[in-house]
């Protein structure tokens, strides 16, 4: 759509020379646009919205809440689109149930996505897309993947005061204050599972010698730290670490030269093939350490191809495993299992616990919004900030509440401790809940590093 | 990559792209120096000089057409057909092939986030720094590629690229602890009233291209160009001839390396991002400026202007080409550029010459005409990156 | 001393990956001329195709080493048609450029196209080898074991070494393959078909690939799309190192990458995450050294 009327020659001219620029003229976008300030929240919160570049506060026009996410769709990481059909199932359930209701209106959910795979910059060109530079495009971005690439897009999103909830990744960093318009999923944290690897130790084999074989990034760091600094004060030590290419599918030299530290005790922050490849050379080597996976390995896949190799690991997760059959009756799994195969029929594959994972994140979401004050970004955030016990949503363990608070904007910060119970192959092998909930609420702050959270 | 050909005696033919058409040129008066080449005929000319200008209108009228998500991504084709250009200088005219400029071009990108993002210096200043630092890296490189040649020295090119993402997210370090720097969209704000900050960005990218590929054009045009054209041909015989072998090909290196590198930190500007989170990143991007320099024509000017135009406008329309089965894209994208290069050979801009050789074969009719010799005396209208034609006199 | 023999027996299994695939690389540009930048998916293709006729959940149930058999029959008409129908129309434009281009795009389409068919999960495959390990026994008194897998890769690469330099030096086809590589055109006008020594090479070369895909997923836990993209990096390394000339010296070459990646991950702390810069670093140098590879015969140059 041109401004005005042009020369048909001009016209050609420019068909020829542009590069199959999309059709909108540079006024089109400037209706409508919102650039005052954002004046005094309402009910004083303490989130700052002078210097917001779109009105927080200004309600939801319309009766659709427009949702935008970017995560890898394909290449070698596509599977993370599986997140998406989680939550994407969940919001198509409560639409046809009505929609969600806040206040005194009631809105349906509306989603849009694009394809980042996994690139932080292709993150930030896809949001600032949806989102648009005045903030119009959507309400909120929901369940980015990827630590990178919500760093990428903290700063745009959080000039425009636009939220970024629910990022998925257990990166400490969604507690800096200096961003609070993001926030975290309830994932927990990276550095609470060293704390309850160091628990575990503690009651096992409190003068473990412990290796660690971590990632070569803020990923691996974050384990790292964490766990050093849940172990101060105790008998046990690290005595060796091993950092893997980010990216690597094999890590055998990694895990000989961790063998042969004399460790007796093992964890594995393996992510994608490197962790169940660790299992398998371990196990080849006769290291038979006490053994904790990474949260992100906890998967069917994942835990399937190392097979026999990983059997008796620990690991931590505040959610129903659909694989664990004590669950086959409980009626909020049967839900899950039915709002996927109502919704999202095509091959994916329900047990996958990721699937899972998104649906929990939609729920608690749908749980916020209604809790929320008014239909705005502003107390949307606040919910967010002031969530109370929320529990037995979506696949949440019983016993598990999210609450986060101004200073604790943690939502993942109870932990069911579990080991893995191989049975045999094809066998519906799965984590065995073990004891009983470990709750860290609160603490997230204290058990972390601070450069891990402002770094 | 084809063995040498193992002196059969056959001729050589310039295996990418030819000189100036060294064709039946008109006899010299003495005293006088002859024309390198017929002169261009007549419609032919005109026609290079409407287009000329039609582009340069074009060009300076487009920013304030577009909205500012076009413009960018006509400020990445811009800063693309740069590296593009580079690599154009070592490969296409010196025939040393690279697969590693995306190095350089990171090297370029990190140059000017880490001077803006940890020292606070101003986005224009740091592209002369980023410029003169992967200048250096580049000749750094040319050094070795004296001795390792042909398919090695692509092979080492690769794993520099390889290399270069590894190295950079072990020592730097941004905000969040991850391995990618964003300079604030403050940063790059307009300098100039009344033009929006996309547009300051897309002019600042158009300008410092059109220079580059003037700079380019003058270089092929002159001895270096021709130093460089007979290193890529018959490199032994052009050492006995008095060509600098060692001169022309690290000069070319460090040259051609500066050029990625003033792409890498434009592209902090336009995508407000260095990133080496990603393993392989840089091993793309070098490949798409090899891509772009082959589909838009290798060893021409505007060549890599085209082909850089084209590649993105590609990668952007194969995207979600087939709903649902993202997947594919790539696919698509590879099957295009399979595609392009079965039907044009030469590129588009090899392509283009020749029907336009043959238009002018056609209604330039009899003998050559008298007037001026060389076709660059057509008027340049130098807003138009690459100038109004292409390579050589 | 035991856990240097064990990194370097690692290294060797890794080592021996790399050379696998830097074999099919040497072998189509000995046979055409060219560097075959999608080889690495290829490989991914073929090895998909293997496990799609071994698995036995998914897939048709045939024993492993059918299924590597079979595979290499379909990756060798295969790649036998790609000459033929993708690089034989670019190439002979003469632009060599052009033909890296067409290799581009298909290391793009085939990557994008087998993530498609056969999904993005990881995958298993099954080993063609005995489960197990053997013991040597190092000066130390303590066993180290290498795998009975090592042992098979190793013997199954020294046989293919073997068989294809019998092919290449000793056999009339072998002779038509390198006139051809060597110079297409007198070969021709000696009678020799030169189409049909193209297609056929680039035919071994994808049946090659397919062998060492095969094999190389085997020895993971797990494989997906990935598999090829960091070994093709350290293949063409392994094949630069090796001088293109030469079949034995494309293994030796990998193994010597294998082998310094190993020793560095265990060795130099200061280099953790960014290991490859020695393998890396390596190859410069001896190329520097000796520009034609370890075991590349001198080419000379006329003008």
């Amino acid at each position: 759509m041109m401004r005005g009327p042009r020369p048909r020659w001009l016209a050609a001219l420019l068909a020829l020379a542009l590069v199959g620029a999309a059709c909108s003229s540079r006024d089109d976008d400037d209706d409508g646009a919102q650039t005052e300030t954002g004046g005094e929240a309402a009910g004083g919160a303490s989130i700052d919205t002078e210097n917001c570049a779109s009105d927080p506060t200004q309600e939801i026009e319309g009766d659709v809440i427009r949702l935008a996410s970017s995560y890898p769709q394909s290449g070698l990481t596509a599977a993370f689109s599986e997140i998406a059909r989680g939550w994407e199932a969940y919001f198509e359930k409560v639409n046809a149930e009505g929609g969600v209701d806040i206040g005194d209106r009631t809105f349906t959910f509306e989603f849009v996505d694009m394809d980042d795979q996994y690139n932080p910059s292709e993150t930030a060109q896809n949001v600032e897309e949806m989102v648009g530079q005045d903030g119009e495009g959507a309400f909120a971005a929901f369940s980015v993947v990827g630590t990178a690439n919500n760093i990428a897009i903290r700063d745009f999103l959080g000039d425009l005061c636009v939220p970024d909830v629910f990022a998925a990744t257990g990166s400490p960093a969604w507690g800096n204050p200096d961003y609070p318009w993001l926030i975290g999923s309830t994932l927990a944290p990276y550095t609470l599972e060293g704390q309850m690897f160091a628990q575990l130790l503690e009651d096992q084999m409190p003068d473990a010698k412990v290796a660690m074989l971590v990632q070569d990034d803020d990923f691996g760091r974050a384990y790292e730290e964490g766990f050093a600094q849940a172990i101060e004060g105790t008998d046990i030590e690290v005595v060796a670490t091993e950092r893997y290419p980010t990216g690597a599918s094999e890590v055998s030299a990694q895990i000989t030269s961790l063998a042969a530290s004399g460790a007796d005790a093992f964890f594995n922050g393996g992510t994608l093939l490197a962790c169940p490849d660790a299992l398998t050379k371990a196990a080849a080597a006769n290291w038979q350490p006490i053994t904790w996976v990474s949260g992100t390995c906890i998967s069917k896949t994942l835990m399937g191809l190392a097979g026999a190799a990983a059997n008796d690991v620990y690991s931590a997760s505040n959610l129903k495993d659909p694989l664990n059959p004590d669950w086959d009756s409980d009626p909020a799994m049967q839900e899950y299992l039915d709002t996927i195969q109502q919704y999202r029929p095509d091959d994916f594959d329900p047990e996958n616990a990721i699937v899972g994972y998104g649906y929990t994140q939609a729920a608690v979401f749908v749980e916020a919004l209604e809790a929320a004050e008014a239909p705005t970004r502003l107390a949307l955030m606040e919910s967010l900030h002031n969530l109370d016990g929320i529990s037995d949503v979506g696949l949440l363990l019983p016993g598990v509440s999210i609450t986060t608070s101004e200073d604790d904007p943690y939502m993942g910060e109870s932990l069911m401790l579990a080991q893995y119970e191989f049975t045999g192959e094809g066998q519906r092998n799965h984590f065995v809940p073990q004891g009983d909930l470990v709750d860290f609420e609160g603490q997230t702050q204290d058990l972390t590093p601070e450069d891990l959270i402002t770094g | 990559m084809s063995m040498p050909s193992d002196g059969t005696g056959a001729t050589v033919e310039p295996a990418l792209g030819t000189l100036p058409e060294t064709a039946a040129a008109p006899a010299a008066a003495p005293g006088e120096r002859p024309p390198l080449r017929p002169p261009l005929p007549r419609p032919v000319l005109i026609a290079r000089v409407v287009i000329g200008v039609a582009l340069s209108v074009v060009a300076l009228y487009a920013p304030f057409y577009f909205t500012p998500e076009n413009n960018r991504i006509i400020s990445q084709a811009l800063y693309l057909s740069i590296a593009a250009m580079g690599l154009n200088l070592l490969t296409g005219f010196t025939g040393q092939v690279s697969i590693g400029h995306g190095a350089f071009f990171g090297v370029g990108a990190f140059t000017t986030a880490i001077l803006m993002v940890d020292h606070g210096w101003t986005f224009e200043a740091t592209i002369p720094v980023a410029a003169v630092l992967s200048g250096l890296v580049g000749m750094l490189v040319g050094f070795p590629a004296l001795r390792v040649r042909g398919l090695q020295l692509a092979l080492v090119t690769l794993a520099l690229a390889v290399l270069f993402p590894r190295l950079a997210s072990k020592y730097v370090e941004g905000a969040g602890g991850v391995a990618l720097l964003r300079p604030r969209r403050s940063e790059f704000a307009s300098l100039i009233d009344g033009l929006d900050d996309d547009q300051w960005a897309y002019f600042v990218c158009l300008v410092i291209a059109v220079v580059l590929f003037v700079l380019a054009w003058n270089l092929v045009r002159g001895r270096m160009g021709r130093a460089m054209v007979a290193v890529r041909d018959q490199e032994i015989a052009a050492t006995t001839v008095g060509v600098n072998l060692a001169g022309t090909k690290v000069g070319t290196f460090a040259l051609s390396a500066a050029y990625a590198g003033v792409a890498g930190s434009l592209s902090v500007m336009i995508d407000r991002i260095a990133d080496a989170t990603n393993p392989i990143l840089y091993l793309q991007r070098s490949i798409e400026f090899l891509v772009a320099m082959v589909i838009g024509g290798a060893a021409t000017i505007l060549g890599p202007a085209v082909g850089a135009f084209l590649l993105v406008w590609l990668r952007r329309n194969t995207e979600d080409l087939i709903e649902g089965k993202e997947i594919l894209a790539p696919a698509i994208f590879g099957a295009a550029l399979i595609a392009i290069v079965y039907v044009l050979p030469e590129g588009v801009v090899g392509g283009v010459r020749r029907l336009l050789a043959r238009l002018g074969r056609r209604s330039s009719g009899s003998a050559a005409r008298p007037g001026p010799a060389s076709a660059s005396d057509v008027p340049d209208d130098s807003n138009n990156p690459g100038g109004s034609h292409d390579e050589g006199t | 001393m035991q856990l240097f023999v064990e990194q370097v027996i690692n290294g060797i299994g890794n080592g021996l990956v790399y050379g696998s695939v830097a074999l099919a690389l040497v072998i189509i540009f000995r046979t055409t001329g060219i560097l075959n930048f999608a080889q690495g998916e290829m490989a991914l293709f073929s090895t998909y195709i293997t496990w799609k006729l071994a698995s036995e959940s998914d897939g048709f149930g045939l024993p492993i080493v059918a299924a590597i058999g079979v595979s290499m029959a379909i990756a060798f008409v295969a790649g036998a048609v790609i000459e033929r129908v993708l690089i034989r129309p670019v190439e002979q434009a003469r632009s060599p450029l052009n033909v890296v281009i067409v290799t581009l795009g298909l290391f793009l389409g085939l990557n994008s196209v087998a993530q498609l068919i056969f999904g993005t999960d990881p995958q298993l495959m099954p080993s063609p080898f005995p489960e197990g390990n053997v013991e040597l026994f190092s000066s130390g008194g303590d066993a180290v074991v290498v795998s009975k897998d090592t042992i098979g890769l190793i013997a199954v690469l020294v046989a293919e070494c073997i068989l294809l330099w019998l092919l290449l030096q000793r056999t009339n086809l072998g002779l038509k393959l390198r006139a051809v590589a060597s110079n297409p055109d007198s070969a021709r006008l000696q009678g020799i078909r030169a189409g049909t020594m193209l297609m056929l090479g680039w035919g071994m070369a994808a049946a090659i690939g397919a062998l060492a895909g095969s094999l190389v997923a085997s020895q993971r836990t797990g494989f997906d799309g990935s598999l090829m993209q960091i070994i093709i990096v350290y293949a063409f390394a392994a094949a630069a190192l090796g001088g293109f000339d030469s079949l034995i010296g494309a293994v030796v070459a990998g193994l010597i990458v294998g082998i310094a990646d190993a020793l560095t991950v265990q060795y130099v702390d200061a280099l953790e995450g960014i290991e490859v810069i020695v393998p890396l670093g390596l190859i410069l140098v001896v190329l520097v050294i000796l520009p034609n590879g370890l075991f590349g015969r001198r080419t000379v140059e006329r003008v």
